[in-house]
């Protein structure tokens, strides 16, 4: 897949756990591993807005495009 | 002389065969059957399922009505034994140790769905993943195995519906997980549709919650 999602770096740099994030975010930690392995189909902006609040970052450091 | 006792029998003959007829061809129309393959092809297990439950729809009312007293010992067996395979499979429904029971192909008194569902994510990510679509959908969970990756889950009786089990099984091949789902009746040999609808909402459920 061209898009890699980022999730597990970001977590890294704010020293996060995804259960943390998962409560913070209301989207289940079975969900966000999925969405950090990069196995979703879609992202919903809601859901996308709610990561980058809680992680305080922009959509692109979470996802980005390689070629 | 016809007694009235003859007559009123004849009525209940007359009434219980209209009831079957009508039964049958309803159930010889919504079975969605091509009868005319059979010239051609062999039938399948579900055909001769289905053709037993024709037999049975129009041999049982016969028996009962010409040979049978109402209170016959043969008459009252028969409906003992009815009744406790309904009771058997509803005490032994809840297990995942009676899967073999309710899934072999040899047990032609419940009918069958299978389906298989393949995701390039892992075998462990993929069984909760089901487990949290099963309780946001019209089945029950009833027993998770984490140790042979195993999932019962049922829809309960209803007015409109035996109700049915849902057994589903997990199978790591390469980097992708295979589903098997297996849907069953509880005590039905047709299910009208219903087990395949049940079973193509919950894939869609399925496939809907990979879009978080």
């Amino acid at each position: 897949m061209a898009i890699v999602v980022n999730l597990d770096v970001m977590l890294a740099k704010r020293k996060m756990k995804l259960k943390e994030l998962s409560e913070k975010v209301g989207v289940s930690t079975v969900n966000l591993s999925i969405l950090k392995q990069g196995k979703v189909k879609a992202i919903r902006f809601s859901t996308l807005n709610s990561i980058c609040l809680a992680l305080d970052c922009q959509p692109g450091d979470i996802l980005e495009f390689v070629e | 002389m016809v007694s009235y006792k003859n007559i009123n029998k004849l009525t209940i003959n007359i009434n219980l065969y209209l009831f079957y007829i009508i039964f049958t061809i309803i159930f010889v129309l919504n079975s969605k059957i091509d009868y005319m393959k059979y010239i051609t092809h062999k039938p399948t297990l579900r055909d001769i399922r289905i053709w037993i439950a024709l037999s049975v729809l129009i041999i049982f009312p016969f028996l009962i009505g010409n040979y049978l007293e109402p209170n016959s010992p043969i008459l009252i067996v028969t409906i003992f034994l009815i009744v406790g395979f309904f009771i058997f499979n509803l005490i032994i429904r809840k297990s995942l140790s009676f899967t073999n029971y309710f899934t072999s192909k040899y047990n032609l008194l419940t009918s069958k769905i299978r389906s298989e569902k393949t995701f390039d994510i892992s075998k462990e990510l993929m069984f909760e993943k089901i487990i949290e679509v099963i309780k946001d959908s019209k089945f029950k969970l009833i027993e998770a195995d984490k140790d042979r990756f195993e999932l019962l889950a049922i829809t309960p009786i209803s007015f409109t519906s035996w109700g049915e089990n849902l057994y589903i099984s997990f199978e790591t091949r390469g980097n992708e997980t295979i589903m098997k789902f297996c849907s069953s009746t509880l005590f039905q040999i047709y299910s009208w549709g219903k087990n395949e609808k049940n079973l193509t909402d919950l894939l869609n459920e399925i496939e809907n919650s990979l879009t978080i």
